[in-house]
C-alpha cells in the first residue's frame, strides 16, 4: 500500500527526514510516533502530497507521487481519509456542509449526500450540531467531525496526525476503537501520535522516528 | 456547478459587498454608455447623414444663355434624375429672400450679376459620378455636392463615435479590473479554506468555478441594469424623438459583453490563488 525508498525531506536546509525506507502492506495498522520535531507530520505529509521529497521515491496506493502529474492529485487525495491534527476544517461552511462537500466531489446526489453526513455524524455523536460552523463548536467536536470527513469517504488508506490530541482519554481510546475496527475491514491506517499509552493500550506496528531517521519499527510501545 | 458551488456563490456575492456593489454600477454605467452611443451613431447615419436618401449635386453655370444645352445633354444622360433651373432673377430673389437685410442692396443689382444655377437630385451612390460630369461640362463654373459636406459630417462623427467607444471600451476595462481586484480579495482572504480544499480533494474546477461564476454574475446584473436604464430612456424619449429606437441587438450584445467582462476579470483575478507543489 505505501512504499518509501531513501525519503530526503528538508525545509531550508534543515533536514526532516533523512534517507527513510519502508513499507506498509495494505490492511495494515500503524503508529508513527516520536518526539515533537522528528518528522511524523512531514511523513504524513509527503503520503497525503501535500509535499514532494527532495530525493527518493513514494508510492501510495500505487501512485508514484513524485511522478504524479498535477491534474490527478485531487482523484488520488480522494482516495485517502486524512484527519489532520488542525482539523482543518472548511470555517464559512457548516458541519453538515463540510462533510457533504467531500461527497459533492464523487458526484453523488445531494440527498445521498446528506444522508450519509448524516449518518457520519451520527457516528460521532455530532449529527445535532448539523448546522453549527466549526467555530462554534469546542476543540473535541471539532476533531470529531474532522474524523467524520476523513471516514465518509470509506476510504482505503486513513491517515492520521494526531486524532486524539484534542480529545479527552475516553473519547481518544473510543476513536482508536473506532480506527482499529476501520482497519479489520480491510482499510490500512497510518496513526501519527506521541501518546505512548494509545500505543500500549492498542499494541500494533510501530515506526519510531528521531530527528528524521526511523530508529525503530517494531510491535507495541518502545521498551 | 453542484449545490455546494452555488452556495459557495451566494456566500461570495455577500462578502463581495461595497466593492461588489462598486463593480456592479461600473457595468451598468459602461453598458448603458456604449448602448446609448451606439443607439445615436444608427440614428445620426439613418437619419442626419441619410447615405440611402437623395443627395443634390448645384452647378453654378458660367452663362445663364447656356443652360439648354447643359440641361439637354443632362437628360440625354442615362439615368433619368430630377433637376430644378434657377434662373438669374429666381437666384437674386431667393438670396433676397436668405438675407433680407441686404435685400435692397441685393434687388437693386443688375440681373447678370447673378448667375444661373442648377439643382440636380440623385440617388447617393450616383452623385460622385453626376459631379464629375458637371464639372467636366464647359457651362459650369462650379460644382458642389450634399455629399461633401455630409461626408466631411462624417467623418467629424467618426471621430467623436470612435472617442466615445475608447470611452465605453476603457469603462469596460475597468470594470474587469474592479472584479478582478473583487475576486482576488476574495482569493486572497480563502486562501486557508482553498488549501484545506485540495487538501480534501476538490479540483481546481470545484474550487475556481464559483469565483468565475461570481464575476459573471456581477457583469450581468450589473450589464442588465445598464440595459434597464437604457429601456426607460427609450421609452421616456420615445414621443419626441421616434426615429431614436433602441435595436434589439444591444439588448443580447450588452448583458454579454458586461457578462464576459465579469468572467474575464475573475480569470484573471484567480491568478492568485497559489499553485500546487
Amino acid at each position: 500500500m505505501i512504499r518509501l525508498e531513501a525519503v530526503l525531506k528538508s525545509y531550508h536546509g534543515r533536514p526532516a527526514l533523512r534517507g527513510i525506507s519502508t513499507h506498509i502492506e495494505r490492511s495494515e495498522f500503524v503508529f508513527l510516533t516520536g518526539p515533537s520535531g522528528a518528522g511524523k507530520s512531514t511523513f504524513l505529509r509527503l503520503l497525503y502530497r501535500a509535499e514532494l521529497p527532495d530525493d527518493g521515491r513514494i508510492v501510495v496506493d500505487g501512485y508514484d507521487l513524485a511522478a504524479l502529474p498535477r491534474r490527478h492529485v485531487p482523484g488520488f487525495r480522494r482516495r485517502l481519509g486524512v484527519i489532520f491534527q488542525d482539523f482543518k476544517l472548511l470555517r464559512r461552511r457548516t458541519v453538515g456542509e463540510n462533510i457533504s462537500f467531500v461527497l459533492s466531489l464523487l458526484n453523488l446526489p445531494e440527498k445521498e449526500q446528506q444522508r450519509r453526513a448524516y449518518l457520519a455524524l451520527k457516528q460521532m455523536g455530532l449529527h445535532n450540531r448539523l448546522n453549527a460552523l466549526p467555530d462554534e463548536l469546542s476543540g473535541g467536536e471539532q476533531q470529531r467531525v474532522a474524523i467524520a470527513r476523513a471516514l465518509v469517504l470509506q476510504p482505503d488508506l486513513i491517515l492520521a496526525d494526531e486524532p486524539s490530541g484534542n480529545l479527552d482519554p475516553e473519547r481518544g481510546h473510543e476513536l482508536m476503537e473506532l480506527l482499529k475496527s476501520i482497519n479489520y475491514q480491510g482499510t490500512t491506517v497510518v496513526v501519527a501520535t506521541h501518546d505512548r499509552s494509545l500505543i500500549e493500550a492498542h499494541p500494533a506496528r510501530t515506526l519510531a522516528l528521531e530527528r528524521g531517521h526511523l530508529v525503530r519499527d517494531a510491535w507495541g510501545a518502545q521498551p | 456547478m453542484n449545490l455546494h458551488g452555488w452556495r459557495e456563490v451566494k456566500r461570495q456575492v455577500r462578502e463581495s459587498g461595497a466593492a461588489g456593489v462598486a463593480a456592479i454600477l461600473m457595468v451598468a454605467v459602461a453598458t448603458a454608455w456604449a448602448g446609448l452611443l451606439w443607439t445615436l451613431h444608427g440614428w445620426v447615419h439613418r437619419e442626419l447623414l441619410g447615405h440611402n436618401q437623395a443627395s443634390t449635386v448645384v452647378a453654378v453655370l458660367r452663362d445663364p444663355a447656356a443652360a439648354t444645352s447643359l440641361t439637354s445633354a443632362l437628360e440625354a444622360r442615362p439615368g433619368g434624375r430630377r433637376f430644378t433651373l434657377s434662373r438669374p432673377r429666381q437666384v437674386q430673389a431667393e438670396l433676397a429672400g436668405w438675407f433680407p437685410e441686404l435685400a435692397t442692396v441685393l434687388l437693386a443689382l443688375d440681373e447678370p450679376s447673378f448667375p444661373a444655377i442648377l439643382k440636380v437630385e440623385a440617388a447617393a451612390s450616383d452623385s460622385a459620378s453626376l459631379a464629375t460630369w458637371l464639372a467636366g461640362r464647359p457651362e459650369v463654373a462650379v460644382v458642389k455636392s450634399s455629399t461633401q459636406w455630409q461626408e466631411r459630417l462624417e467623418r467629424t462623427l467618426r471621430r467623436v463615435v470612435t472617442l466615445g467607444f475608447v470611452l465605453a471600451a476603457a469603462l469596460l476595462g475597468g470594470c474587469l479590473v474592479v472584479v478582478l481586484l473583487v475576486v482576488r480579495l476574495l482569493v486572497l482572504d480563502h486562501a486557508d479554506e482553498i488549501a484545506i480544499m485540495r487538501l480534501i480533494g476538490a479540483r481546481e474546477r470545484d474550487i475556481r468555478l464559483p469565483y468565475v461564476v461570481l464575476g459573471l454574475a456581477l457583469g450581468a446584473t450589473g450589464s442588465l441594469l445598464g440595459v434597464l436604464a437604457l429601456l426607460g430612456l427609450d421609452l421616456a424619449l420615445k414621443a419626441s424623438f421616434p426615429a431614436l429606437a433602441l435595436g434589439t441587438e444591444l439588448l443580447i450584445v450588452l448583458p454579454l459583453g458586461g457578462a464576459g467582462a465579469g468572467a474575464g476579470g475573475a480569470a484573471f483575478g484567480l491568478l492568485a490563488i497559489p499553485k500546487e507543489p
